[in-house]
């Protein structure tokens, strides 16, 4: 990058051939380096600093080529290039950081086709193949290098990458798009209470806690009677894009759930990791009846707030009965908005809310 | 696994990450010479990509054809059949849908903007709006370019296009018959 930098500012005065030989150097400089390291099996940071240079080196080279003979060529197919040809060799330099530059980079791609397209953004279903294509290798990291500090890093950008891109699967349905989101945080929860991945410091568990703080984000959302009457407004389509992607994530968390079944990891009943197919009955429920399911989802999140105080007083965590008082306490503070009630009510029930967590703590601290 | 093997695949990645630039850079060279060329006129403004680094868009003058035809969809691909006017400049004759069955006509395929419904006019998105230039250079050239057309003199600045079975590869963007890079130089 630093070779580029300075001969940049000479660049209109080299020949076009000139250019073209710099435009490779990086690139063959890189691959001589890679070769030369799997001949005589050099050590892993060897590989790995090299794998790194050369995925920017294919990604400069392809760059330099373009701006040479002016090519317009739109950034996402220009990203696709580089990260196909870059894939392998994850693979064959059994590589970390070109894992997580892979998966960088596919995020970055797939925003770009995905959101930063105007108004006729394409679904960049090679989004999903290129990340299915690094799982396999993630298998790998998960079975022998789970404490490693790459593999807790791939287990939060894996979940945050999904997360950013669902948006664009999302065409015209967005009600749909909701309930999909529902059911990502659902699935993610589910995944993060697999007996190997919960095993983790929650903090290196990127799945459970993305999980967890997205539905509750998404309940509150929906915890408003404005969200099913536009629901009823909205959908009429069933055979849509949308709808499709639901009931995959839908099949692909009660799966999971069945196979955690089978394998006897539902210890405890733990209402979070049932919240997808709870939202997806009253989802349905709302396409006709509105009021029916904001009673529902209220009720539903109140007893999740319930549940968290429980599985903190259990565990002895105050950071986790923290977080059910805090649920609790959004629902009613959101309740507010909805309805009208006196003020003198609304502070003695904030004021009730706030001895609530002074005694829940303390007892907590006691015990 | 071996490491022969390892070795082996290696090599083929390799071989494939070189071939991509490559394919790209003789695609181009034989554009450049086989193609026929056509001068575009033109005006400057100065972008940046975020890795291939400034270059200016070009905004040509030819960018809209009068046509009652009035379905077209955003990025829809479409032939645009190119002419030249009295002065030698590149004109637009025909824009089509498909590829049409002329012997003497060259065309270039690109993309459909807009159709504007009160002058019946297509908006042409042309594949070769950019032109890298170095990193100090691209302001400069769009403020000469803009101190060039404040005076009396009629415009002239161009771009060089070469055109060969659809595709084209733009050169050089021509300033009162020197190279732009050159003309910044001349008026710094």
């Amino acid at each position: 990058m630093g070779i580029i930098l300075i001969l940049a500012h000479n660049w209109d005065d080299f020949s076009r051939s000139v250019k073209t030989i710099f435009a490779f150097l990086p690139l063959v400089i890189g691959q001589l380096i890679i070769g030369y390291s799997i001949l005589k099996k050099k050590g892993k940071i060897w590989k790995e600093s090299s794998g790194v240079f050369l995925f920017f080196a294919v990604g400069s080279s392809i760059a330099l080529v373009s701006q040479i003979y002016n090519m317009p060529g739109d950034i996402s197919s220009y990203l696709l290039t580089w990260i196909i040809l870059c894939l392998p060799l994850v693979y064959l330099l059994k590589s970390q950081a070109l894992a997580v530059l892979h998966i960088v980079f596919t995020t970055y791609y797939a925003c770009v086709s995905g959101y930063f397209y105007g108004i006729s953004h394409d679904t960049p279903w090679w989004y999903l193949v290129l990340l299915i294509a690094v799982l396999p290798y993630y298998g790998i990291l998960l079975k022998h290098h789970f404490r490693s500090s790459i593999t807790s890093v791939i287990n939060w950008l894996i979940p945050l990458s999904v997360i950013i891109l669902m948006g664009t699967f999302v065409n015209n349905n967005d009600t749909y798009g909701y309930l999909m989101y529902v059911l990502l945080f659902g699935l993610f929860y589910n995944i993060g209470k697999v007996p190997r991945v919960n095993k983790q410091k929650l903090r290196k568990n990127g799945y459970l806690v993305l999980g967890f703080l997205g539905t509750i984000y998404m309940l509150i959302l929906s915890s408003f009677n404005w969200f099913w009457k536009d629901l009823l407004n909205d959908i009429s389509d069933f055979n849509s894009q949308e709808l499709y992607m639901s009931l995959i994530l839908f099949f692909t968390s009660l799966g999971l759930l069945v196979y955690s079944y089978i394998n006897k990891w539902l210890v405890e009943v733990n209402l979070f990791q049932y919240v997808f197919i709870l939202f997806s009955l009253i989802f349905f429920i709302g396409m006709n009846n509105s009021g029916i399911s904001t009673i529902l989802i209220n009720l539903l999140v109140l007893m999740l707030g319930v549940m968290a105080m429980k599985i903190g007083s259990e565990k002895l965590h105050l950071g986790i009965l923290n977080y059910g008082l805090l649920i609790i306490t959004i629902l009613i503070a959101c309740r507010f908005f909805d309805t009208n009630i006196s003020f003198v009510f609304r502070g003695l029930l904030f004021v009730g809310l706030g001895v609530g967590f002074f005694f829940a703590n303390y007892a907590m601290m006691k015990r | 696994m071996k490491t022969i093997h390892l070795f082996i695949l290696f090599l083929i990645l390799a071989l494939a990450q070189l071939f991509v630039p490559t394919k790209m850079i003789l695609n181009q060279e034989n554009i450049l010479e086989t193609g026929i060329i056509y001068k575009f006129k033109t005006q400057p403004i100065d972008p940046s990509d975020p890795f291939r680094g400034k270059y200016i868009t070009l905004n040509y003058e030819a960018r809209s054809f009068k046509t009652k035809d009035s379905v077209w969809e955003r990025n829809e691909t479409i032939y645009v059949y190119l002419k030249k006017d009295s002065l030698g400049y590149a004109a637009v004759d025909q824009v089509s849908k498909v590829i049409l069955e002329y012997d003497d006509k060259n065309y270039i395929q690109a993309k459909a903007k807009w159709y504007r419904n009160y002058t019946d006019e297509l908006q042409i998105e042309f594949p070769f709006n950019r032109f890298y230039m170095e990193e100090t250079k691209a302001y400069d050239a769009e403020i000469a370019v803009r101190n060039r057309q404040r005076d009396s003199l009629p415009n002239n600045t161009h771009a060089l296009v070469y055109v060969k079975e659809g595709e084209a590869v733009l050169k050089d963007v021509i300033i009162d018959d020197i190279s732009i890079k050159d003309y910044v130089e001349k008026e710094n």
